[in-house]
């Protein structure tokens, strides 16, 4: 059972069961809670991390990219921000060490299975969300197109490719995009990404009843809520997380 | 200097908290200058589970006295705030809402439910 209650939340305390690096900046943490513990969440939602530093605990949002319904461990994927006190307390954790959160929390959600053609755009670890939102709309029954376009800066910064392949091989109306950003001194992150976006749907038809789940760090991801409201889209059509 | 009061409606009592803006921040969470700042750095916790990244409405407060003295809410925080339980015409997200005059007296509520809590309780 958890542990404890403050302020009426309800504190979790998992095992860090796995690490994975991604690359040298990347890295999944898989939390594994005691069996008897009952944790539901919604594909998007984050948990929240308490964060030990110097006699100070912090909370820190970290969004859970594995699936509800996986029954596995929970796993959460970050980069390392120079400088972040988040991020670089969890790189110095340990298989074995344990960590402490409440939620989960978060609107960006996505609870059944799309009705209309999606459109998921991410950049890099920003994927996080969107890949238990696609995997709840694949495994539902669902015949609208998805389609997942995955940016990043260079090939070694996207994360579960293979996965996303796979699934664009089993599921005909799923399509896996990357769109690598280089240059990326020249055009800024996510530019390209925008620019295949809008290229798509916003230049290529008259159409405006997809819907978007867009998820990035910083002005990118505002840049592409700006560009589909202002084409047309529904403000509610366009769902987006800016971290 | 500026004035912010704060009421809780889960019983705790109220606080008075007189800084200056200009100071700012306060400590490291939500916007420097920010309600939540502000609240923080003077030891009066008000809960942002997302680290005051304007990405859920957990700091969620309700705005009594000084609406207009407060930095204006710009759309992430209005997409947000529309899927707050116990929205309100005053209503701004405490991470966000930052106060920026140096004589500005606030009053705000901080209601005593959020949505994720709901969330949680129904469960």
């Amino acid at each position: 059972m958890p542990e404890s209650r403050i302020n009426q939340r309800v504190i979790y305390n998992a095992t860090i069961e796995r690490i994975v690096e991604h690359n040298l900046v990347t890295r999944s943490l898989y939390l594994r809670l005691p069996a008897d513990t009952h944790f539901t969440f919604i594909p998007g939602q984050f948990i929240s991390v308490a964060i030990t530093l110097g006699g100070e605990t912090r909370v820190r949002p970290y969004t859970i990219a594995s699936c509800p319904h996986d029954d596995g461990p929970l796993e959460i994927v970050f980069n390392l921000v120079p400088g972040g006190a988040g991020s670089e307390y969890l790189f110095r954790r340990q298989v074995g060490d344990q960590l402490s959160f409440t939620g989960p929390f978060g609107l960006f959600t996505l609870e059944r299975p799309p009705e209309v053609e999606t459109i998921f755009a991410a950049l890099e670890t920003a994927i996080a969300p969107i890949r238990p939102m696609l995997q709840r709309a694949l495994d539902g029954p669902c015949s609208a197109p998805l389609r997942l376009f995955y940016g990043a800066r260079d090939r070694s910064q996207l994360l579960y490719v293979q996965e996303f392949e796979a699934a664009a091989k089993r599921h005909s109306n799923f399509t896996f995009e990357t769109v690598i950003e280089e240059p990326a001194v020249s055009t800024g992150p996510g530019r390209r990404l925008f620019e295949r976006l809008q290229h798509l749907f916003v230049d290529g038809d008259q159409r405006r009843d997809r819907a978007f789940y867009l998820c990035g760090v910083g002005q990118p991801v505002l840049d592409l809520r700006d560009l589909l409201r202002q084409a047309g889209y529904a403000r509610r059509a366009v769902q987006y997380e800016r971290w | 200097m500026a004035k912010l009061r704060v009421m809780f409606e889960s019983g705790e009592p109220e606080r008075i908290i007189e800084f200056s803006p200009s100071k700012a921040p306060f400590q490291h969470d939500g916007q420097p200058g920010s309600i939540l700042d502000v609240l923080l750095g003077h030891g009066i916790p008000l809960e942002h589970a997302c680290g005051g990244n304007c990405a859920c409405t957990t700091c969620h407060v309700i705005v009594k006295k000084g609406f207009d003295r407060l930095s204006q809410a710009e759309e992430r925080e209005e997409d947000l705030l529309d899927r707050a339980p116990g929205l309100t015409p005053t209503s701004r997200l405490g991470c966000q809402a930052v106060i920026e005059d140096e004589d500005a007296e606030i009053e705000v509520v901080v209601p005593r439910y959020t949505i994720n809590q709901q969330v949680a309780d129904s469960r």
